[in-house]
């Protein structure tokens, strides 16, 4: 479903990561996790199609299947949260009626606030408002890139219920998270980017944390479930 | 492609339209360079019809430079140029759309401008109307052909009006040349030639500038850094 094939990103001299390699299945979540300036979202533009690689090549089953949630919401504040999702609905060519988008809107609990502008919204709400965005595609390779920024709990646990339904109805899933403790059980697979290169890809039990942190007091707990060990 | 196409114009205009500033300023901008312009005459005094038709442009194309801005800029808030360039359909269709959002703005800004041209500047029509509407069709879709192309090249820098400004200006001297000869000449500017040259001209330049946008916009709206 999606390959990267000895991948690498370089910005001028300085070598963001190298060798990057793995192929992600139909139907599972890998979990992508590296320390500040790893490369996280670098390497899941590259498998976006947004960004191209220095070497090796990204490869996906079909780019116009892909969904990503990213940083940025991509959403117009002068638009109301309905006339959002129009648009990206027919941008992205997906036959949807108004209906279908209401239903959207209610799955992230955003139907009362339909008809508002984006730009009144806040930055949970937006987030909300650009995962309904991705999951209205229904895309077949779902990238997300720290999804739970800004998000409630209910809005968390919402977010996890829809990448584990996606993972059912065969979507690949590739999540970057802050929250290993949190997400580390939706995956099949953790991916971590550590010293330029891929330094582990297996499960996420399996995994013992980063090198860098060996010498920290409670590392190791931490990468079994504790806070925030691996953004 | 033509759906992008429509739902970018449409999304521009909403945007646009129901908000205003972008579109007040430039008509703003434009007016105020009728006024000026109309102040380097005396009491009673008319401006040559050439004058006119020059400062008739001059006002346009300042005005496109804001307008080319401002419809490029709504998609820096969130950063939606990595939405579109998502979309399964060539990237050509934001080119497109923010063409055709840019071309109804433009007529809309030029509907208020030529009047105020009669006015403030003493012009009467008087010469060939519908030569003088097809120039101003031509002019248009050149200007925004490549207003599109390079207001998507200015966006992201630091002083981007300035340089749409620096960058366009020069490319489109052949085009504005057509559009102030053939618009001298609707206001009444004798010509043993007539019209049928500089309107040869603006469909030329509007083929190229076409063409220039369709191949090289894809190297321009990208994602990569």
């Amino acid at each position: 479903m999606l390959e990267l094939v000895r991948v690498a990103k370089v910005y001028g001299v300085k070598v963001v990561f190298k060798d990057v390699s793995c192929a992600l299945a139909a139907g599972s979540v890998s979990l992508l996790v590296g320390g500040n300036g790893a490369g996280k979202s670098t390497l899941m533009r590259i498998m976006a199609g947004l960004s191209r690689p220095s070497a090796g090549a990204a490869n996906v089953a079909d780019q116009a299947r892909v969904g990503y949630l990213g940083h940025a919401t991509f959403l117009y504040p002068g638009l109301t949260a309905v006339e959002n999702l129009a648009f990206w609905r027919d941008a992205y060519g997906l036959k949807l009626t108004r209906d279908d988008i209401m239903a959207g809107l209610a799955r992230v609990g955003l139907e009362a606030h339909a008809h508002e502008r984006a730009g009144v919204f806040s930055r949970g709400m937006a987030q909300r408002l650009n995962l309904a965005r991705v999951l209205m595609q229904a895309p077949d390779v779902l990238l997300l890139d720290e999804p739970g920024t800004g998000l409630d709990a209910a809005s968390l646990a919402l977010l996890r219920r829809e990448i584990t339904a996606a993972r059912q109805r065969g979507a690949c899933v590739v999540l970057i998270s802050h929250d290993l403790a949190g997400d580390a059980p939706l995956a099949d697979r953790l991916l971590a980017l550590e010293n330029r290169r891929l330094a582990y890809d297996g499960l996420p039990a399996g995994f013992k944390g980063f090198a860098a942190d060996a010498g920290r007091p409670n590392a190791a707990d931490e990468a079994q479930g504790g806070p925030a060990c691996c953004a | 492609m033509l759906r992008l196409m429509f739902a970018m114009a449409r999304k521009d205009l909403a945007l646009t339209l129901a908000r205003g500033s972008g579109l007040v300023q430039a008509l703003l901008l434009g007016l105020l360079l009728l006024f000026v312009f109309s102040l380097s005459q005396g009491i009673g005094e008319r401006m040559a019809p050439q004058g006119a038709a020059a400062v008739f442009w001059i006002s346009s194309a300042f005005c496109q430079v804001l307008i080319f801005n401002q419809l490029y800029a709504l998609e820096e808030v969130n950063n939606a140029r990595l939405g579109l360039l998502l979309c399964p359909v060539p990237v050509q269709a934001v080119w497109l759309g923010k063409g055709c959002a840019g071309l109804v703005l433009l007529l809309l800004a030029q509907v208020v401008f030529l009047p105020a041209a009669v006015v403030f500047l003493g012009q009467t029509l008087g010469g060939p109307l519908p030569e003088a509407l097809l120039a101003l069709a031509l002019t248009d879709i050149g200007m925004c052909a490549m207003g599109s192309l390079l207001g998507a090249l200015a966006q992201g820098q630091a002083a981007r009006e300035s340089l749409l400004s620096i960058v366009l200006f020069p490319l489109l001297t052949p085009l504005l040349l057509a559009g102030i000869s053939v618009g001298a000449q609707a206001l009444g500017a004798p010509s043993p030639d007539g019209p049928g040259a500089w309107l040869g001209v603006a469909a030329a330049f509007d083929a190229v500038f076409l063409g220039a946008g369709l191949f090289l916009f894809a190297y321009i709206y990208a994602g990569d850094e």
